[in-house]
């Protein structure tokens, strides 16, 4: 078996735009704003870095093909500058790439910097993307709302669950991240709304209403990750490793084979297994959770899928407060992609920039008390074909 | 000639049913909106004549058939003047890739031609399908009188359940109605000049031919079936001749309204299914002049796929969603509306029949999928391999997940998709139609219906896929 990443690489220094409608704000100057906070916390000058990887998903919207443009926006010195691109994973790509780059030993140090400017389509939601040449002749297009909604009714289904109880757990989902948004300053959305508006918003996709939905935002979220040696030379403490990276797509299986029943999501489940095994640890080791909240469903479902609900249990473990920012797993005690918005090149990054925030006891109002180990989540494409990216940051003992 | 004779028949109508009421109450203050009496048919966005004829084909060739060698396609609205519309069914419906395809146009009695044709023609299976979805004007007659829909017959040799007796023709360049390319529009003449016209030129001396071809009397005549271009013609044809036989066209007007090219052959369904053995059916072809057409019934239909068309459906009472679907406005659908939906040929060339014929695919190991791929999505199996065709379209299959989504663009929200199961293995994520009244449940039979998968506004293209409706419809209310 593989040796895995565990501790072999730090985050040297991490920075996060405020997320929101930048209307004054493009990519260039995103990426610009997220690499100079994190500059400045890893405290080196931009020619130490030796390797970057810039994330963006959607390249008609966003900064266009390769990773020119951020080379271009931070004047990198010359240097090995590669874009990755899946899906809503593609923040966390990036920081996979920068890590295994260190972790290898190929490069001293490493940027992996995320960035979507999602708000200059002209629209609300995600923009509609072919499915490919051959795939448009049969697949539909449907809205990213419309995916995850599938996934409400099946599980609803395969666990006997009242369409009641699952609305109300799924609105507690984003009452919970709303009321923890007002204290995360970086956030798009900051104020707490009541369950009564969240269940009598309108609808987007069966069942999900409008606050069942996360926002569309622009942002961008960067880290520099280096070995544990060199952080310590350059006199850093209370280091931030990164305990594992797992990534897990769909081959298909969900789609096209009659197994799956729609209620779960397998790669997260493969994902969280791997991550787990990688940094050593099991759920109950966790503090925090940052997990791709796109829509309440999403996030209800994962609690299961990451093993911090038992299958079936993650409607009346919601429903009783366990992943409030008081109860025994925050999960989004930055308010999520929920207030953040989704900038899906960025996310992975600013869910990696909140655990490490945390970790580093910078987190202000709501900054958790004993937690060595933070996870982050993403689930990009749809439930029945997608990809699943679970990382685990902690302490570096 | 002897030896051929009508094999079987379908028929099918559109889901929804607009209650003519409403646009008499909607167009009262300009004087227009009929007489508000009855329904007509009012096909999806997704449907258009080649997919109305294809529903109704897939009925006339539910019976056992041998190979088909000829396929005709008729309709005065098909959505292609150069792209063949019976090759496309043919595809469809997976029919013999060297069937001879033959595409009718620019007459409504042409189906009617076609099916004299194949019972005088040479040996082989003949599938006519018609279908019409054609634009009308708002506040026009046709808008509120016309409606959507398709028949089929089959034809070929040996006893089948219809003969026939003999036939009459007249060609006139009677204008009751003409559609021009430019105008792309009806523009309809007097009425009272149109049945005067069409009755003393066309339909009596047809029809008179026909009997004497036929060796038989005006009263021989049990069931007709006289598409009324305007009404009142089968009545005074009927007086002029004698006949005292219903016309079974008589529930379509009020329930579905005039289709066209579609109506005689949809009226031959009604009439065999209604039909006993040795009674005599005239049937009528009118546009720019007439066929009439004298067939014996030889054995008994049980088949009612006219029947249940007529009885099935949602009534529409929206004026404005019915300009909406017969293009009779454009709605602003907002930037998501703007997605680039070609087709490249290359692609359609490669994949095309197997889409059009909803064609996946056994493994070695006995799974059938769709798509067919490189490897096979089977676990079990770890190398490449051959497949088996399978065709999916009348597998049963049921929903594994669904959603109603109101953020996706579709010309006729909300758009309801999610993953379907068929009984034989196969899973196919795919958007459904028909669905009016709530979204599905999980588990509920579906059945497959072919439509338009997308239509490219940019180059006004249209490709063609299946799509999942619910098993069953909604019975109508009784006529008010």
């Amino acid at each position: 078996m593989a040796q895995g990443i565990r501790d072999k690489a730090v985050i040297l220094g991490m920075g996060c735009t405020r997320f929101g409608e930048r209307w004054d704000m493009s990519s260039d100057m995103l990426m610009a704003e997220a690499f100079d906070e994190a500059l400045a916390d890893a405290g080196i000058s931009r020619d130490q870095i030796g390797a970057a990887w810039l994330g963006s998903a959607l390249d008609d919207v966003n900064v266009g093909n390769s990773a020119i443009p951020l080379a271009t926006a931070l004047r990198l010195p010359p240097m090995p500058v590669t874009r990755v691109e899946n899906m809503c994973a593609t923040g966390t790509e990036a920081l996979r790439a920068a890590t295994y780059a260190v972790a290898s030993g190929a490069v001293d140090i490493a940027l992996a910097l995320g960035v979507e400017k999602l708000k200059d389509t002209g629209f609300g939601g995600l923009p509609i993307r072919t499915k490919g040449s051959v795939n448009d002749l049969w697949m539909p297009y449907g809205s990213a709302p419309g995916t995850f909604a599938q996934l409400a009714g099946a599980y609803a289904a395969r666990h006997g669950i009242d369409a009641g109880d699952l609305k109300r757990a799924m609105a507690h989902v984003s009452w919970k991240s709303h009321q923890n948004g007002v204290h995360a300053d970086k956030a798009h959305l900051r104020k707490a709304v009541t369950m009564e508006t969240i269940l009598n918003a309108p609808m987007v996709a069966d069942p999900l209403g409008l606050y069942d939905c996360c926002g569309v935002s622009d942002g961008a979220a960067a880290a520099i990750i280096c070995t544990p040696e060199i952080a310590r030379s350059l006199s850093k403490d209370a280091l931030v490793s990164v305990k594992s990276v797992q990534v897990c797509a769909s081959n298909g299986w969900e789609m096209q084979y009659g197994e799956w029943d729609g209620s779960y999501v397998r790669n997260t489940r493969i994902a969280a297994g791997r991550a787990y095994d990688e940094a050593g640890i099991t759920p109950a080791d966790l503090g925090l959770t940052e997990v791709h909240d796109c829509f309440s469903i999403t996030e209800l479902v994962t609690m299961e899928d990451l093993g911090l609900s038992q299958d079936g249990r993650a409607v009346f473990d919601v429903l009783d407060g366990a992943f409030d920012a008081g109860g025994r797993l925050p999960s989004q005690i930055d308010g999520g992609l929920k207030c953040f918005g989704h900038p899906v090149g960025a996310s992975g990054l600013r869910m990696a920039y909140e655990v490490y925030t945390q970790l580093k006891g910078r987190a202000g109002a709501r900054q958790l008390a004993n937690i060595d180990f933070g996870l982050t989540h993403n689930l990009g494409g749809q439930p029945s074909n997608s990809v699943a990216a679970v990382s685990v940051l902690g302490r570096l003992e | 000639m002897a030896n051929r004779s009508i094999q079987s028949t379908g028929a099918y109508l559109p889901l929804l049913r607009f209650e003519r009421k409403a646009a008499r109450a909607e167009l009262s203050w300009a004087g227009l909106g009929g007489n508000g009496k009855g329904r007509r048919t009012v096909a999806g966005w997704d449907e258009d004549a080649l997919t109305q004829a294809v529903e109704a084909a897939r009925e006339a060739l539910a019976p056992a058939q041998g190979p088909v060698a000829r396929v005709v396609f008729a309709s005065t609205s098909a959505a292609f003047s150069d792209r063949s519309q019976s090759v496309l069914l043919s595809e469809a419906l997976n029919l013999p890739r060297d069937a001879e395809t033959v595409d009718l146009a620019n007459c409504r009695r042409s189906a009617v031609s076609a099916l004299l044709r194949a019972l005088r023609g040479p040996e082989g299976v003949e599938l006519i399908a018609a279908g019409e979805k054609r634009a009308t004007q708002p506040g026009s007659a046709a808008n509120l009188s016309w409606g959507d829909g398709a028949g089929a017959v089959v034809v070929g040799d040996g006893p089948g359940i219809a003969r026939l007796r003999g036939a009459g023709r007249v060609n006139l360049d009677l204008l009751d109605s003409y559609t021009s390319v430019a105008r792309g529009l009806p523009y309809a003449a007097e009425e009272r000049f149109t049945r005067d016209v069409m009755l003393s030129e066309a339909l009596i001396p047809a029809a008179k031919a026909a009997l004497a071809e036929a060796g038989l009397r005006a009263e021989d005549v049990a069931l007709a079936v006289v598409p009324e271009p305007v009404s009142g013609l089968y009545a005074a044809a009927a007086r002029k001749l004698g006949l005292s036989a219903p016309n079974v066209i008589d529930r379509l007007a009020p329930e579905a309204g005039e289709l066209g090219t579609a109506a005689p052959l949809f009226g031959l369904a009604l009439a065999l299914e209604q039909a006993e053995p040795g009674q005599i059916v005239l049937l009528v072809g009118c546009g720019n002049g007439c066929d009439v057409l004298l067939l014996e019934v030889t054995t008994k239909t049980h088949n009612r796929p006219a029947h249940q068309a007529l009885d099935e459906g949602v009534p529409l009472t929206s004026y404005s969603r019915l300009l909406s679907l017969t293009g009779g406005i454009d709605l602003d659908w907002g930037p998501r509306a703007e997605v680039n939906q070609k087709v490249s040929a290359s692609v359609l060339a490669r994949h095309g029949r197997e889409m059009h014929g909803f064609v996946g695919g056994r493994d070695q190991g006995g799974n059938v999928q769709f798509p067919k791929t490189p490897m096979p999505v089977n676990p079990g199996l770890d190398e490449a391999g051959a497949y088996q065709d399978v065709i999916l379209r009348d597998e049963p299959a049921r929903v594994v997940s669904i959603t109603a989504d109101r953020l996706n663009f579709t010309p006729d929200p909300p758009f309801h998709f999610g993953l379907v199961q068929f009984e034989n293995g196969a899973r196919v994520v795919m958007e459904h139609c028909d669905v009016e009244g709530g979204a599905q449940q999980v588990g509920a039979p579906l059945r497959m219906r072919f439509r338009i998968k997308a239509i490219d506004r940019q180059r006004q293209f249209r490709s063609y896929f299946w799509k999942a409706a619910p098993l069953a419809r909604p019975q109508l209310a009784a006529k008010e």
